[in-house]
């Protein structure tokens, strides 16, 4: 690991990734083992990873999968249902499982294509419904803490893009805890310093099967134009990756980048009428918006 | 009898001996997004690749919807 300037066998690198994950759930003080934790895993490296480690660090963390209806030549989101569902019977844990399909009525494919916000790429209507699912299943699951498993690659990608478009909005939202608030539950990404190098690396060392292919609809995308991008500079630049997003969070701690404050004030949250869930629409959230839009 | 690599189902061959950075260097392939497995047994970049053997490329890297 050219970045840290270490090189660990196969006996010493998961236990150096365990230790370093528990490093930045105190660092950033993400959560305790008093808390009941959900992990949102999607069958991937990443997740289960994560899952993972939280297990072996004795955290009480159940699973939850999302199955988008994801198909095509191979079956997406069943095959990873069925590797998530594998992990987690081989450790005796828990996993929720939340089908869009048998709850909403339609796959995600299926709603991006008759819907304004789908049209071009499901990918906005899959984050939109993730999202939302996420922390409604926490909630009324009575979980304390949502995780999930972005990566430095995920958080480096994300950042670049909101700053080749000046997205100033979601720029200062971008933290590796979102606290709690009326409705949401807190949010936290154990695995932000780590490259999806290492997390892959992890998972191989640890035997864990996930699923390789990736998301059909992700080929193309400008996530993995960025990521590809900042890894070819890292080649050249051991670290420039982390250092772009530690000097981020260090200009957020210092009061450098502020929270862009609306025209109207506070916003002010009310429960969606359908599901429940805060929205500042006053009326259906924008997912609720997404069934009934035709 | 080249290195074979096997590379998202595909057959990818380079001239051994050479290490494993330099494999994935001269398929174009980021040795920041790539690993390679030899008989489940994950390599490192240092790790010499000989003519006839078959080894797995594995990308590290995903995307998606956040």
């Amino acid at each position: 690991m050219r970045q840290h300037r270490l090189a660990l066998c196969k006996d010493h690198y998961p236990q150096w990734f365990i230790e370093q994950t528990q490093r930045f759930i105190e660092k950033y003080r993400m959560f305790t083992h008093q808390d009941r934790i959900l992990v949102a895993v999607s069958g991937g490296k990443d997740s289960l990873a994560l899952w993972d480690v939280l297990w072996q660090l004795g955290y009480e963390a159940e699973g939850l999968y999302i199955n988008l209806g994801i198909g095509g030549e191979f079956a997406y989101s069943d095959e990873s249902q069925q590797a998530a569902q594998k992990f987690a019977d081989q450790r005796r844990l828990k996993l929720h499982i939340y089908h869009v399909e048998e709850r909403r009525g339609e796959s995600v494919p299926a709603i991006a294509l008759r819907t304004h916000r789908g049209r071009q790429k499901p990918c906005a209507v899959c984050g939109l419904i993730k999202r939302h699912t996420m922390n409604q299943m926490a909630r009324q699951l009575g979980f304390s803490v949502l995780a999930t498993a972005h990566n430095l690659d995920d958080e480096v990608s994300f950042l670049f893009g909101n700053l080749l478009s000046w997205n100033l909005r979601q720029i200062p939202r971008q933290s590796p805890v979102l606290e709690a608030e009326e409705g949401f539950v807190r949010k936290v990404k154990p695995f932000i310093r780590f490259s999806e190098r290492e997390t892959a690396a992890y998972s191989i060392v640890r035997g864990i099967e996930y699923i390789e292919e990736e998301c059909p609809f992700a080929e193309g995308s400008k996530q993995l134009q960025y990521k590809d991008l900042l890894n070819r500079l890292e080649e050249q630049q051991p670290g420039v990756k982390l250092r772009f997003l530690l000097g981020f969070f260090n200009a957020m701690e210092q009061g450098f980048i502020h929270p862009i404050e609306d025209e109207q004030g506070e916003v002010i949250l009310n429960p969606c009428p359908s599901c429940g869930q805060p929205t500042s629409t006053g009326d259906l959230c924008a997912t609720c918006r997404l069934f009934e839009e035709n | 009898m080249p290195v074979v690599l096997i590379y998202r189902k595909q057959k990818l061959e380079v001239e051994g001996t050479l290490t494993v950075r330099e494999a994935l260097q001269k398929l174009g392939l980021s040795p920041e997004s790539h690993l390679i497995v030899r008989n489940g047994e994950l390599l490192n970049e240092n790790d010499i690749l000989r003519n006839g053997e078959e080894v797995k490329v594995i990308s590290a890297i995903s995307g998606g919807a956040r």
